[in-house]
């Protein structure tokens, strides 16, 4: 029983990391119906930026987080800028979308090896590693504010996206872009905001795994595993990518903590693909008529 | 105007793409670029014959690379030493290497061009068993032999029985240092209970397990828990919170610093207070500054004392020339080195076969240790290992130990 608890909050916390990296896909998804490949980029060099903010510069904690959400948000800005908005402003196919996403993707990861360097890098220890002890519960104090930071985060993007002006003009670029621009919606203002939130989100789950991990360029091996989650929630869905990756995280830990750990990616991938194969639009996915 | 910034962006894409590459191959590049432009002129520079390539594989970028990068140094170094003292038989000596990334494919490709297109005699290295494997059958296509550095997995000179004619090593191999930590852990430790943590997806770790878990359970020990996860993954916590329950008295992670260090952190995170011990996956500086307290009190098998006499002059020549701490790795391509030269000046030949058949009786004394190359195991044999402690911070030198039978 006390492993089991134990566990589930191994699996809460992994879980936790998915959910914050994994809106990001389902939020431009929605209004853009494409998956953003590029999002794993800028996950990354969220993680770079809270890096050298934090060794380089000696900002505080809180400022050097805030500064590399921002830059992230930025950054995620410039690539549709460069990399979206030219085809979007030519209705191109959706698969050039994806290809050009790839591609961005591949820049960034490549450029940080060019510039940065391919070697890891390790965040100085912000927090104590001292967990909490809840009886024969240990819970990392870093988790614990991992939790705390995501569930507070994506709290206040769905009271964004579905309680003010914004956000409904965004639910509403999602419904249909054609009749919102004719509404006198300015889509691509939208499409900036929704940029900027990914990149924004990007920034803060890029900054979180660094300092619980490592900052390396190839962190886009687990934002597969997020944007997995996504797709098992139901892609366009906030609340479903959140669902989606706690299932995954608790998912995980439990078939490696009772089952077998050697066998844990291939049991519980075939677990979605099971659960993609009765339900194509995954858990919390809605029809394409009410998406966001 | 919008055509004006396709053009711009196509342009920026393949200037980076161009700059990745270069970036990537570092220094290699520059060697390339060379054989690339003057064909003809290496050619003749092959018949007039008065400046012989060493061929050096490894990691210069991924996970590996800060033990890559040591190594190609370390080669580079001892070239220019001996061209300094004028040559070996006469002739200058040229370190050509490039970056395997990590990945057996590109070092099985690395040798193909060491081999048909820069002619190296002899090549040092990979580090990595899963690619010092897969590059035999270059190896014994073009007739050159490799001096593994530290590849110790059994297969890489060994395959069922047989041995391969060109692959040598200068380490111990994995049975061997399996059953040091194993040994150790049961007769000096004294330790009754142990869990192992793996990485399935890795030829090194898979070995050390092996051969840990034989050992152990020859010396009646028991093993309470094994659990496995592959490359790649930052969390380890499912599977600590199941050795947990084991309750064992030491945990055998045999993989390398970086997923050390996490998985040590994580271990002490959920209060597992068990004794770590690891293999020569550990030695880095990168190790002591992610989990300095976690790893404190841990043991680690190794291939070299950092504070044994024979190894500070290196260490004196390396530091003063690159300013930086010599990994591990740097040794063991010191040694590799020796053996080259030594096999050279035996054979005195610079034909890749005569200086294989040299390296076949090669007996030298290394900074490493004896180096007594077995003809049937092309491993040196009898080598002992060096068992070290983290004590706050520090590697401590325990003794040198090889187990008892």
């Amino acid at each position: 029983m006390i492993q089991f608890l134990q566990q589930m909050i191994n699996g809460l916390s992994i879980g936790s990391v998915y959910a914050l990296m994994a809106v990001g896909y389902s939020l431009v998804y929605s209004i853009m119906n494409f998956s953003n490949f590029a999002h794993g980029g800028i996950i990354m060099l969220g993680a770079y930026f809270g890096f050298f903010f934090l060794t380089l510069f000696n900002w505080p904690f809180a400022v050097a987080f805030l500064g590399a959400a921002i830059c992230a948000a930025a950054l995620a800005v410039l690539v549709e800028r460069v990399a979206y908005k030219p085809l979007r402003m030519r209705n191109a196919p959706f698969l050039y979308f994806i290809i050009s996403a790839m591609g961005a993707s591949m820049f960034i990861e490549n450029f940080v090896i060019a510039t940065i360097g391919p070697t890891f890098k390790t965040y100085p220890a912000v927090f104590s590693r001292e967990p909490f002890r809840l009886g024969p519960l240990f819970i990392g104090r870093l988790d614990t504010m991992m939790f705390v930071i995501s569930a507070i985060c994506l709290a206040a993007l769905i009271y964004f996206i579905d309680f003010t002006k914004m956000g409904k003009a965004i639910q509403a670029t999602a419904f249909n872009p054609r009749a919102s621009a004719l509404m006198g919606i300015n889509t691509d203002l939208i499409v900036i905001t929704v940029f900027a939130i990914g990149g924004f989100l990007a920034g803060i789950a890029g900054v979180l795994f660094g300092m619980k991990y490592t900052v390396y360029p190839q962190i886009g091996f687990i934002t597969i595993k997020s944007f997995i989650a996504a797709v098992f929630g139901g892609l366009g869905s906030l609340p479903g990518a959140v669902i989606g990756s706690v299932i995954l995280g608790i998912l995980e830990t439990l078939i490696s903590g009772y089952f077998s750990s050697q066998f844990r990616d291939l049991i519980s991938f075939s677990l979605l693909i099971i659960i993609l194969v009765f339900r194509p639009i995954g858990l919390m996915g809605k029809s394409t008529e009410e998406k966001a | 105007m919008r055509k004006f910034w396709g053009i711009f962006l196509v342009l920026v894409l393949v200037v980076s793409i161009v700059a990745v590459g270069c970036g990537q191959k570092q220094e290699a590049a520059k060697e390339e670029q060379k054989t690339q432009e003057a064909p003809k002129e290496e050619a003749k520079q092959e018949t007039a014959g008065d400046v012989v390539k060493v061929g050096w594989i490894g990691s210069l970028t991924g996970d590996q690379a800060v033990w890559g990068q040591c190594e190609f140094n370390t080669v580079k170094m001892l070239v220019e030493e001996i061209n300094a003292q004028g040559g070996l038989l006469g002739k200058k000596l040229e370190a050509v290497g490039y970056d395997t990334r990590g990945d057996a494919m590109e070092a099985v490709n690395a040798v193909r061009r060491l081999t048909s297109q820069d002619k190296v005699v002899t090549i040092i290295g990979p580090n990595a068993s899963g690619q010092a494997i897969p590059i035999s059958t270059v190896l014994e296509e073009m007739k050159v032999p490799d001096i593994a550095t530290v590849a110790t997995n059994p297969k890489v000179t060994v395959v069922d029985g047989k041995t391969k004619p060109f692959n040598f090593r200068v380490c111990f191999i994995d049975p061997y240092q399996g059953a040091v930590a194993a040994g150790y852990a049961a007769d000096v430790l004294k330790f009754k209970k142990a869990a192992v943590l793996y990485d399935v997806a890795d030829d090194y770790s898979q070995g050390l397990t092996e051969f840990f878990i034989k050992t152990f359970t020859e010396k009646g020990g028991e093993i309470v828990a094994k659990e496995a996860f592959k490359s790649g993954d930052t969390d380890f916590r499912p599977q600590l919170s199941k050795i947990k329950t084991a309750n064992p008295d030491i945990i055998f992670m045999p993989y390398f610093f970086k997923e050390v260090a996490l998985s040590a952190n994580q271990a002490r995170e959920l209060g597992i207070n068990a004794v770590l011990m690891g293999g020569d996956g550990w030695p880095s500086e990168v190790l002591l500054e992610m989990a300095k307290d976690a790893v404190n009190g841990s043991y680690f098998v190794n291939h070299v004392d950092f504070d044994d006499p024979a190894v500070q002059d290196f260490k004196n020549r390396y530091m003063k020339k690159y300013d930086r701490k010599v990994e591990l790795n740097g040794y063991l391509a010191h040694d590799a080195f020796l053996m080259f030269v030594d096999a050279v000046k035996r054979a005195n030949s610079f034909d890749p076969v005569a200086i294989r058949d040299a390296l076949e009786t090669t007996k030298i004394q290394g900074i490493t240790g004896n180096i007594k190359i077995g003809k049937d195991t092309h491993n040196p044999e009898g080598k002992e290992a060096a068992i070290i402690k983290i004590v706050d911070g520090k590697y401590v030198f325990q003794q040198k130990y090889a187990p008892s039978n």
